[in-house]
């Protein structure tokens, strides 16, 4: 198996998704089902091929490079619960 | 006319009554009303808007007739939970977007709005659109309105649009927004028989749109018929400055282009998408639709798609990666579900129980297996080898398309699936669902699937055709001369109310 409990934990640490050891056998089993599933892949000769892309951006498209003032906060602030005047609130940063 | 049939109509025919003042919006919107009142059983819709519905009806009622009517004017429409709405609660089906209520509204809707459809509310789907079951939500599954023949089983409407599939086939909304990044549209209508079209990549807008895979995600219309698919995909489409991947190229009037001779069209049928079982009721609807075209003159050419086989794999890898880096903004900290925290927890400890206790199991796994193939060490393995494997796939259809203007192909190998049949033990299983929709995602061609007719289950089964790049008129052309000829009535038996 190409993915074993230490990558597992690994990933979830690097994904920020807390995961208990009761979970850890289950996800294992299916992220090498995936992984096998998707190793298919290894069977192409991709030598000399490009990675995919829509093709190039028209820059007169885009929009002008400037600042929007974006000043609901009123709005924002309505979905959360966890805030200090204009400001979201989150546990102790520094010491 | 009783109600039963006005909610029957779809979008073109309430229309036309409408302009000719048979009906009034107001009372083809509380029609409406009453249906999805009578509904619960599906669980299509998760949040109504009737309020809304029956102002925005009451001032189009005022409009109709005047200089300032527009082409939705009156036409209530339900909306797939992706989109964001302002001031209605939006959360992907997810319990990580707990009560999260959008204070903007996304582009394709609010160009709805700006056509005076009415807004009737949110519409079920798998959470974040991953799934082809709609039993990721944590609303709970949609309930197909299609039975199999004598049975009572429950079935899904497909997904991850099955709360829109499901709500057009039971007359709950005249036509449904939907998106489709791997199939979320089109396999859906196949399994409701309903019309689920996805544009090219860049037609409509993906600005408000919750983010999945971004570069495979398009808005597209779930409707009744051809004609209201027409209809919705103008409204929907076009150059948007807030989404730099929107097509600054014009929107046609689709509905016009319908009804045209398809004589002399070259109709490519793909051997590498046959389906497993050649004595099936959904081949022999396959070779009845290869007869039609025939009969109406159109050259059906053998082709190939060498890389097909590689198309579920590629998007395995991709479709993951890139929702890995969009959903790492649901942190807890400005909206959506926080973790109650211990008193020593650290910002760390808020973002992973915050994010463990939010996403359901499926998120979870798309997010673990995303993050995996872009860690050091197998970026080019997996992330980098399937970029370039999609261009081998897109090359595949560049080249197919210099022989035919339309491929046909089934929509999904399988009519409607009961619910908890699939993918319990394994997740490859559902994955599988999607073998015919992912390609055209891949090489970001448009796609229509509408309904050929009932397999020996007494289910609907939908048929796929995949156009060139912007070829959305003459793909909708296609489907609607088929269309004509299979005429495929949606009438499930009313079960639910």
């Amino acid at each position: 198996m190409e993915i074993d409990t230490e990558t597992v934990l690994k990933i979830a640490r690097l994904s920020r998704i807390k995961i208990n050891e009761g979970e850890s056998a289950d996800i294992q089993k299916d992220l090498n089902r995936i992984v096998e599933f998707v190793k298919k892949l290894g069977e192409i000769d991709i030598d000399g091929v490009d990675e995919f892309n829509f093709g190039k951006t028209n820059i007169e498209d885009m929009r002008k490079d400037s600042v929007t003032i974006y000043d609901n906060t009123d709005d924002i602030l309505k979905n959360t619960k966890n805030k200090n005047q204009d400001f979201f609130t989150v546990p102790k940063i520094v010491e | 006319m009783s109600e039963v049939k006005l909610t029957q109509l779809g979008i073109k025919d309430s229309r036309d009554l409408l302009n000719k003042k048979e009906i009034s919006a107001t009372e083809l919107t509380n029609a409406y009303i009453q249906n999805i009142e009578e509904s619960s059983k599906l669980n299509a819709f998760i949040e109504t808007t009737f309020d809304k519905a029956l102002m925005q009806a009451s001032k189009a009622d005022k409009i109709i007739g005047t200089d300032s009517q527009k082409s939705l004017c009156g036409i209530p429409l339900g909306i797939k939970d992706l989109f964001c709405c302002k001031n209605v609660k939006t959360q992907a089906a997810s319990d990580i977007l707990e009560n999260f209520i959008p204070p903007y509204e996304s582009t394709v809707t609010q160009k709805l709005w700006n056509e005076q459809a009415i807004m009737l509310g949110k519409l079920n789907m798998d959470e974040f659109a991953m799934g082809s079951s709609n039993e990721t939500s944590t609303y709970g599954p949609v309930i197909n309105p299609w039975k199999s023949t004598g049975s009572h089983d429950s079935l899904t409407p497909g997904g991850s649009s099955g709360g829109s599939s499901a709500a057009v086939a039971a007359n709950l909304c005249t036509g449904a927004t939907g998106t489709d990044t791997g199939g979320s549209i089109r396999q859906p209508a196949s399994f409701t028989g309903t019309v689920g079209l996805k544009p090219t990549y860049g037609r409509c807008s993906r600005w408000g749109i919750i983010a999945f895979a971004s570069s495979f995600d398009q808005a597209g219309p779930i409707t009744k018929n051809v004609t209201d698919s027409a209809i919705m995909l103008k409204a929907m489409s076009g150059f948007d400055p807030l989404d730099s991947t929107s097509a600054k190229i014009d929107v046609p009037d689709y509905e016009q282009e319908l009804g045209k001779d398809i004589k002399g069209l070259r109709v490519g049928l793909a051997k590498e998408y046959s389906l497993q079982n050649g004595d099936s009721e959904a081949n022999r609807k396959l070779e009845e639709a290869i007869k039609i075209f025939k009969n109406m003159g159109a050259e059906i050419v053998e082709v190939s798609l060498p890389h097909t086989e590689f198309a579920l794999p590629t998007y395995y890898v991709l479709a993951p990666a890139e929702a890995s880096s969009n959903l790492a903004r649901y942190d807890g900290v400005r909206y959506g579900h926080r973790a109650k925290l211990d008193t020593n927890d650290s910002i760390l400890e808020l973002y992973e129980k915050t994010r463990s206790e939010g996403f359901g199991t499926e998120v979870k796994r798309r997010i673990l297996i995303g993050t995996y193939v872009l860690s050091s060490g197998y970026y080019d393995a997996y992330y980098k080898r399937a970029q370039k494997v999609r261009s081998l796939i897109k090359n595949d259809f560049d080249e197919v398309f210099k022989k035919v203007d339309i491929i046909l192909t089934p929509t999904t190998p399988t009519s409607a699936f009961p619910l908890g049949s699939k993918g319990t033990q394994d997740p490859v299983e559902m994955y599988m669902n999607d073998i015919f929709t992912v390609p055209a995602n891949l090489a970001g061609l448009p796609a229509i699937s509408l309904p050929v007719g009932l397999d020996e289950l007494g289910l609907p089964l939908g048929v796929q055709l995949i156009g060139n790049n912007w070829q959305e008129p003459l793909l909708l052309n296609t489907a609607f001369n088929l269309e004509n000829t299979l005429a495929f009535e949606n009438n499930p038996k009313k079960w639910w109310a």
